[in-house]
């Protein structure tokens, strides 16, 4: 099973244990919070999983508690927001602010159980394209400049004549920061490298 | 030398001296006897004049008192009827003089008045001038609320020795009052109505909170019981969890027909802390919704006040609501309330509701506890006025103040004095 925590916010303490008692049937970490700023200040967002929030509370409330986490610039934790009945307009509001989901009470328990396993899965993927993102942005940190101007032209689908002319090298030169770059980038061929290019530069 | 005819003349002189003496003394005695009966004619004229006086004094008040269009009547001790005027006559149905005078003023006395009047009437034979109202039931069966002012009459030597007794039939006037006081207590009842009308949401919230941490709680039971991957006894602590929540959720619905029972006020002596709890508790949601943080100074030691416990609550309620409004409105981005309990002395109790919202603007704040005052665009300008009623009634007094921060309104309840306690404990047991 994985690893997740799933982080419940919710001022009711007997609604948060309850939630606890349901969530750990499916072997998943729970850590409970009592009011938002518990959360902000006791959370470890270095940990994978997701937060199930309630969107009335009083003090911060859960959208602000949304506005706040977005406003750091770690990692995003995928909120479920937990509901009461007529509150569909703050949910539509939480959901255009980004949050993951929502439930509305009264829920059923395997449709909460699904939709936190889908922000699971989701923020694993997240953390997936992170990490691969990370690990590109190092892969491309480690070329010198002049491998870059070479890189960046081989890209333009200039030949290497072209791009010994365009910087005022031999085509030797041309030659060999490629085959540095190729080896750098971890890269087989001229696709792989124009693909590992192009998903730097989204990044 | 004296002859006889000398002597003759000297006797006839002395006789004639003595005649004429005794005429004028004759005469005096005369004139004073004119003098005198003169005296006595003006006497018994003077006297004629003063019962002249006298009748036309009678006649003139009697004509007043027969003419009076309020009952006028005189009692003895022993509560019988000695006069009475034309409108009294009327006032009982008495068809002529003889079906009252003579007889006892307790034959048109409603049963359960007869000892209020009995103490009434003792009173005024002991000198004192009172007023009492009492329901009175006429000769012809009639029930009617009479109002009297009586006063002792005092004889020469100053002994009380009847009642006077002016009598207003203050039936319409009772009617009156009592449909404003029934008006009232259905007005309260409605505010209590659409509060809860204005509530259906938060209280939906409400309940859904124990019943959704009910189904978690049981869910979780099932799905462990059915992975065959739990212990018995593991099930014993949310199971316990299960009922707790379901009595929370009574708990509620207990409140909420309380809070909409249509009843007369029921005074017990209250623990004011214990009302501003409940109040909390059961604006919880509201707060919630209003994000709103609400904190309480209760005084550790306070008396108790008299009162009727859901009403008191349902003043506190409009308070904290209409704070909790009044800051959601102008976004306020403190929104607090705190409800404080102070003691008076030992003879009242202050409770504060303070909030941190836009304050109240100088020029209503007279006005805030007019009916039909409101300054928001859904209100209907009774939950304040109410609230005024219901302090009132209780003896109390409410008044709003505005600050830089918010506003502030606080109200008295009379309290009971500690000493008291033995007996007030008892009531408390049974509220």
């Amino acid at each position: 099973m994985s690893d997740a925590t799933v982080f419940i916010v919710d001022d009711d303490q007997a609604v948060a244990r309850s939630l606890r008692w349901l969530i750990e049937t499916v072997r998943l970490k729970v850590e409970t919070f009592a009011s938002a700023q518990a959360f902000l200040d006791g959370y470890d967002a270095s940990k994978p999983g997701c937060l199930v929030l309630d969107v009335r509370m009083p003090g911060m409330s859960g959208l602000e508690l949304q506005e706040r986490l977005a406003a750091r610039r770690t990692h995003h934790v995928p909120i479920i927001f937990i509901t009461g009945h007529g509150d569909v307009q703050m949910a539509v509001r939480a959901v255009q602010a980004g949050a993951f989901d929502f439930v509305e009470k009264p829920f059923n328990d395997q449709d909460l159980l699904d939709r936190i396993q889908r922000a699971i899965a989701f923020e694993g993927e997240q953390r997936g394209r992170e990490a691969h993102r990370a690990q590109l942005r190092a892969l491309f940190a480690s070329l010198t400049p002049r491998e870059r101007e070479v890189l960046d032209l081989v890209v333009e689908g200039l030949s290497n004549k072209a791009i010994a002319n365009a910087l005022g090298l031999s085509a030797k030169t041309v030659e060999v920061h490629r085959a540095k770059v190729m080896e750098k980038l971890h890269a087989r061929s001229l696709s792989d490298l124009v693909k590992l290019a192009m998903q730097h530069q989204a990044a | 030398m004296i002859t006889g005819s000398d002597a003759m003349w000297l006797g006839f002189v002395a006789l004639w001296g003595a005649l004429t003496v005794a005429l004028i003394a004759l005469a005096v005695m005369l004139l004073r006897l004119r003098e005198a009966e003169q005296r006595l004619r003006d006497k018994e004229a003077e006297q004629q004049g003063v019962l002249d006086r006298l009748q036309e004094n009678e006649y003139r008040l009697r004509t007043i008192i027969e003419s009076e269009p309020e009952c006028v009547k005189l009692q003895a001790a022993d509560g019988t009827v000695l006069e009475i005027n034309p409108a009294g006559l009327r006032l009982v149905d008495a068809g002529r003089p003889e079906d009252i005078i003579g007889k006892k003023i307790y034959d048109v006395v409603a049963q359960e008045y007869k000892d209020i009047y009995r103490e009434n009437m003792r009173r005024v034979f002991e000198g004192e001038a009172v007023v009492y109202e009492f329901k009175s039931i006429t000769l012809k069966g009639r029930t009617c609320w009479m109002e009297t002012h009586a006063v002792p009459l005092r004889d020469a030597r100053g002994a009380v020795y009847a009642l006077l007794g002016i009598t207003r039939d203050i039936t319409e006037h009772k009617w009156a009052e009592e449909q404003g006081r029934r008006h009232q207590t259905e007005l309260a009842r409605v505010a209590r109505l659409s509060t809860m009308g204005e509530m259906a949401t938060g209280l939906a919230h409400e309940l859904n909170q124990p019943l959704s941490a009910i189904a978690n709680f049981a869910r979780g039971c099932i799905r462990r019981l059915r992975s065959g991957d739990v212990a018995p006894a593991d099930l014993i602590e949310p199971l316990e969890e299960v009922c707790e929540q379901a009595e929370r959720a009574g708990e509620i619905m207990r409140h909420v027909r309380d809070f909409v029972r249509k009843s007369e006020p029921r005074m017990t002596a209250v623990d004011i802390n214990q009302v501003v709890r409940s109040v909390v508790k059961f604006t919880e949601l509201e707060a919630r919704q209003h994000e709103t943080v609400v904190t309480l100074h209760l005084a550790p030691q306070q008396p108790r006040v008299w009162a009727d416990s859901i009403m008191v609550e349902q003043v506190i309620c409009n308070l904290v609501r209409n704070a909790m409004e009044a800051m959601a409105e102008t976004r306020s981005l403190r929104r607090e309330i705190m409800i404080r309990t102070v003691p008076q002395g030992e003879d009242a109790i202050e409770i504060e509701v303070i909030d941190t919202g836009p304050g109240i603007d100088g020029a209503v704040i007279d006005q805030v506890f007019d009916q039909f005052f409101t300054t928001k665009p859904e209100g209907v300008g009774m939950g304040l006025s109410i609230s005024r009623s219901i302090v009132e009634s209780h003896g109390g007094s409410i008044r709003a103040e505005s600050r830089a921060g918010g506003a502030t309104f606080r109200f008295t309840l009379q309290a009971i004095p500690l000493r008291l306690s033995s007996d007030e404990r008892r009531y408390s047991l049974h509220s």
